[in-house]
């Protein structure tokens, strides 16, 4: 259970160690990239409480979705098409999902843990 | 790993690239914020106004401190310079109170022993030579200044010329300060001290002399009473 958490604590502090010299131009593909990367995670949290859990999906969609949104932006920069807006709405509609989505299930649980014969 | 844990190692995967990421973001954001081509137009505007307020501002400052620097430089020189005037009057004080040791060209008169010479044929010599322009004087080594006294003692059988009250000895040496040719002319001319010495058989000799060398009077004087009067 604390293991992700451990994981997330590592992971910031390895990347304040490391400073990254990202232009300043792209760090609005970076910020659709966490965008990505955030409803992937969820996502992920989601399907472990749906115990559908399968971390090869898990790990190629975070990656996938993580470098396609950023190089969708880009792209759509570079075409004049703001694909960046639609990217921004897209995950964070799946994002507020995935979030009700786990609500829902951890209050459900822990009314079924409480209760012996609930629901 | 059981089915049920295998979603332990892959979500960890998964948080530590997040961890990263958002760090980087963090990074990259607060760059951002302070970063000027991302301020807002208001601001920049805001910001170039009063960089260039206090540009001015400082400006003025500078050249208020340019002008006081010139003004204090300007005075100290007008210091400095009525530093070197007193300087100059003070040596020249020193020369004519003879409280210091001056040297130049001037004259030396040496009158032998056994001249009949009497201690008014030593002070009109003296007067002839100050008259003549002569700028410091000495007598045997004692300089001469306002206080010197020259007067004559008795004892049984001689007579001495005194120089402040000490005797003077044979050969009376005269050197004076001055230009040598001025100083020889004025005692040498017709009818003059040399004229009227050697009516009485007193041949003093006259030497001019590259450099002499005049001492400081032993006891400088000093003013305890006398105040000066300001006029006006």
């Amino acid at each position: 259970m604390w293991m992700p958490l451990l994981g997330l604590l590592f992971g910031a502090i390895l990347g304040s160690a490391i400073s990254f010299e990202i232009p300043i131009a792209y760090a609005k593909y970076m910020s659709i990239a966490v965008l990505a990367s955030l409803d992937s995670v969820f996502g992920g949290i989601k399907s472990v409480l749906e115990d559908r859990f399968d971390g090869f999906i898990l790990l190629t969609g975070f990656f996938s979705n993580t470098l396609l949104a950023a190089m969708l932006a880009y792209l759509g920069d570079k075409l004049g098409v703001d694909l960046y807006m639609a990217a921004v709405f897209a995950f964070g509609v799946r994002l507020f999902q995935n979030l009700a989505t786990i609500r829902h299930h951890l209050i459900s649980r822990t009314l079924r843990n409480l209760g012996p014969d609930k629901r | 790993m059981t089915p049920k844990d295998s979603w332990r190692l892959p979500l960890t995967i998964v948080f530590v690239f997040l961890g990263i990421l958002l760090s980087a973001q963090f990074q990259v954001q607060s760059r951002l914020v302070s970063d000027l081509s991302m301020q807002k137009t208001e601001d920049l505007i805001t910001m170039v106004r009063n960089l260039s307020d206090k540009r001015l501002q400082l400006e003025t400052e500078l050249i208020d401190a340019q002008s006081k620097l010139a003004s204090i430089r300007s005075s100290r020189a007008d210091e400095k310079k009525i530093a070197e005037n007193l300087t100059a009057e003070l040596n020249k004080l020193a020369i004519v109170n003879g409280t210091q040791e001056v040297k130049g060209p001037g004259l030396k008169i040496t009158i032998p022993a056994n001249s009949p010479v009497l201690y008014v044929d030593i002070v009109s010599i003296i007067n002839e030579l100050w008259a003549a322009g002569a700028e410091a004087i000495a007598v045997n080594g004692n300089r001469i200044n306002l206080y010197t006294s020259f007067y004559y003692a008795e004892t049984e059988n001689y007579m001495f010329i005194t120089l402040n009250h000490k005797p003077l000895y044979f050969p009376i040496i005269i050197e004076a300060i001055g230009n040598p040719n001025t100083l020889e002319k004025g005692l040498t001319l017709p009818g003059g001290i040399i004229d009227n010495l050697i009516l009485f058989h007193i041949e003093p000799q006259l030497e001019q002399v590259e450099e002499l060398t005049l001492p400081a009077v032993i006891n400088e004087p000093f003013f305890s009473e006398a105040v000066e009067v300001k006029n006006n």
